[in-house]
């Protein structure tokens, strides 16, 4: 028989740690519908019929944030054969708050008392036994990080699934509450008594999403059970329920924790602590940090040794080096088979593809090696509110810094790096901002106009404001999401910091480990696809194969070259760049070598580091025209392979092409007013 | 007198929440309750650090002006 078994906790409880130790690799990752929350699902090891779903970190069952909802919907509404509740020994009375809520559900519980050796090592005792005892509820004392008592507690759980034994009734509330419950949950009627009890409390605790879904035809009567419950609860029946659950905690925490010391001692983490988020220096550590990891990522002159590849380029060179002579040697071979020009072409653009998904896999690999050390560390939460003074201004969290920084580098680990951001709305914008942050591969693009067009005195200057442009527009961007798309308070924040923990291999190698295979599977598709689809518009016509100059592309580029007008280029060219420019953004140049001129590979290259002009495109351009063009292909669509980072990031098209759109449109804008104001000045 | 005001080092006991329903119940969830001692561990320009029920939460000022303290 198949049981399904919900992993349930706080945040930093140890959730993730435990579900990996009990999966190992066997996981699967996606999103929960509409929202960027993971949902996680494996397979025990050693039982292949018990699922383990991991749902997301919460604090409670009410609906403050997306993970709350997502969770407490799977909770209510699918019901799990069993819950796993994760507590924190070393943070017990808190997280008991949660598992008195989860009580109320109904659904067979267990209790898995985690952390148990740092309880041991601060000296303090649980009386596992007793705790279990009062509560109705089996606890279970495990060590996740070790998988010490995990046998234990699976085959509790599964005992306790297949028995379907519901956790007992505590009738904590006083008899005013408990009439109201009742009363409540008699109006609303229906077949489970659990759940119509559930949502009774919720309707008390004015919870607005358990509210929108009662039949309006009883919210009257429901309306003035909730009044009567706040007149008797001196006009708070809300606060009422939340503080009889904390007093019984603690009276529960008072039998059966012993603790070595009274009051708080000091820890490492405190003392730690002390120097990272300190007044003086909090941000030039997070400074260093964050430029080790960028280097170590990205970096073409490690550790300031020129021409030594960081770990990250040094492995994308790697796997691009050997792709070239796998694909070449292909090639070759079918050449020699005697295939027909467009055959060869065609199996070539898909070795392409496939190369381009691959030569992003050791960036994001290095990166999220780096990323979850960060995370699991606990150093992270520190980085948020540290930076969110800063970007609290411009509607963000503090760690939208990570993705927005990353994003100079390449936007395809940049946008899956925020999948570290606390909400969804925050991720949401922070991925449709990220790719203004000018990456690697757009640098050639203001090389060749640089060279070009521009002095030599003014050349670095140019690329410099472009790069500040992107910038700004992220900022001018993230405002006004905030303020039209998203419509929230930013004003408040607050977030647990956990404590200091070394992270362990195994978790830090598969959170990296899935972000790779995430990326080359759900990206990967639309990568290779859209490759493909731009090889076969730019190599032929309706008579077959033919230079790019005569393909549907060209014929695409003159028939919309006319909307870009009125941004300075009204030439098909122009337009036929940007498209190549969605495979690569540094496509822009070569495509511009082959249709003003055809010239060289050798002066493509050239020109792609700055050293060369290409004297052809000022027939198109002039200097206001060009920058104007640069701010478009900055701004707009990113390559394809960020926007399937965005696609499996958002996990929906919707998203994906509100993003896109956003993108587009900003481009748009920005490029024309370039063009409007520029030609006025100049 | 709001959080804000208290020194590091110090404990105080909670009285109130000056602010929004949704707020006022996500700091419950996370042990902000009438009657409940926190302490104030650290300080910096982004906010304030507090020991609540045993657990390090950092919020900013804005948020610390809003939740009353006994004097």
């Amino acid at each position: 028989m198949s049981i399904t078994i919900a992993l349930a906790g706080n945040p930093n409880c140890g959730k993730t740690t435990l579900f990996n130790e009990l999966t190992g690799s066997k996981q699967h990752v996606g999103n929960w519908p509409g929202v960027t929350v993971d949902k996680k699902d494996g397979v025990y090891k050693k039982n292949r019929e018990v699922t383990i779903l991991d749902l997301p970190g919460i604090y409670s069952l009410s609906p403050y944030s997306a993970e709350e909802i997502v969770a407490r919907d799977y909770l209510v509404k699918d019901k799990p054969d069993a819950v796993i509740d994760i507590v924190d020994g070393t943070s017990i009375e808190r997280n008991l708050y949660l598992s008195l809520q989860i009580m109320e559900t109904g659904i067979p519980m267990v209790i898995a008392l985690n952390m148990m050796d740092e309880v041991e090592t601060k000296g303090d005792k649980i009386d596992c036994q007793k705790l279990s005892e009062t509560l109705g509820v089996p606890v279970v004392p495990v060590v996740a990080r070790s998988g010490k008592g995990l046998k234990d507690l699976m085959d509790t759980a599964i005992e306790t699934a297949q028995s379907h034994k519901k956790p007992e009734k505590l009738n904590l509330f006083d008899q005013d509450l408990q009439n109201a419950i009742a009363g409540i949950a008699d109006v609303l009627g229906g077949n489970n008594e659990d759940e119509s009890q559930w949502k009774a409390i919720k309707l008390i605790e004015n919870d607005v999403v358990v509210e929108k879904a009662v039949d309006p035809a009883k919210l009257a009567a429901i309306k003035i059970l909730v009044e009567k419950a706040n007149k008797n609860a001196r006009g708070d029946a809300e606060a009422k329920i939340a503080d009889t659950r904390y007093q019984y905690i603690s009276q529960l925490v008072k039998e059966c924790v012993k603790k070595a010391h009274r009051g708080h001692v000091e820890t490492k983490s405190d003392k730690l602590d002390k120097i990272l988020t300190s007044r003086i220096l909090a941000l030039p550590i997070f400074a260093v940090v964050m430029y080790i990891m960028f280097a170590c990522t990205f970096s073409e002159n490690f550790l300031f040794i020129e021409g030594l590849p960081s770990p990250g380029v040094w492995l994308a060179g790697i796997v691009e080096t050997m792709w070239g002579m796998i694909a070449e040697g292909v090639v070759g071979v079918i050449e020699g088979l005697g295939a027909s020009e467009w055959a060869v072409g065609l199996v070539a653009s898909c070795l392409d593809g496939i190369g381009a998904v691959a030569g992003f896999l050791p960036l994001v690999l290095v990166l999220f090696l780096l990323l979850s050390f960060l995370e699991d560390s606990g150093y992270m939460a520190r980085v948020a509110f540290v930076m969110d003074r800063i970007f609290r201004h411009f509607g963000l969290s503090g760690r939208s810094f990570i993705p927005m920084l990353m994003g100079f580098g390449c936007s395809v680990p940049a946008l899956m790096a925020s999948r570290t951001l606390e909400s969804d709305k925050d991720r949401k914008i922070t991925m449709m901002i990220t790719p203004f942050m000018s990456c690697g591969a757009k640098l050639p693009i203001y090389a060749m106009f640089a060279a070009t067009l521009f002095a030599e005195g003014n050349q670095t200057m140019i690329v410099f404001s472009v790069y500040m442009l992107g910038i700004i527009v992220a900022v001018i961007g993230a405002l006004i999401l905030n303020k039209f798309a998203f419509k929230s308070d930013a004003s408040s924040f607050i977030m647990e910091l956990p404590q200091y923990r070394v992270p362990t291999i195994k978790s830090v190698l598969i959170h990296a480990w899935e972000k790779v295979k995430g990326f080359a599977v759900k990206a990967g598709t639309v990568i290779f696809a859209s490759t493909v689809l731009i090889w076969f518009l730019s190599n032929f016509n309706f008579s077959g194969m033919c230079d790019m100059e005569e393909s549907f592309l060209a014929t695409i580029g003159n028939g919309i070259k006319w909307i870009f007008a009125p941004l300075g280029w009204a030439d098909w060219r122009a337009s036929v760049g940007v498209v190549t420019g969605w495979i690569a953004k540094e496509n822009i140049v070569a495509t511009f070598g082959q249709l003003f001129g055809n010239v060289s590979e050798e002066v493509v290259e050239a020109v792609m580091a700055g050293e060369e002009g290409l004297p052809a495109i000022g027939q198109v351009f002039d200097q206001v025209s060009a920058y104007s063009y640069m701010a478009f292909n900055l701004l707009c669509m990113p390559c394809f392979a960020a926007v399937g980072a965005i696609k499996r990031e958002m996990g929906s098209w919707k998203w994906t092409l509100r993003a896109v759109g956003f993108q587009m449109v900003t481009a748009y804008v920005v490029a024309l007013l370039i063009n409007v104001i520029g030609h006025l000045i100049f | 007198m709001p959080l804000s005001m208290v020194e590091q080092g110090d404990i105080r006991e909670i009285t109130e929440f000056r602010g929004q329903e949704e707020m006022k119940r996500h700091l419950q969830d996370l042990g902000f309750i009438k009657g409940e001692k926190v302490r104030v561990v650290g300080e910096n320009p982004s906010g304030m650090i507090l020991l609540v029920k045993g657990v390090k939460i950092a919020l900013n000022r804005a948020l610390a002006n809003r939740i009353m303290v006994a004097d």
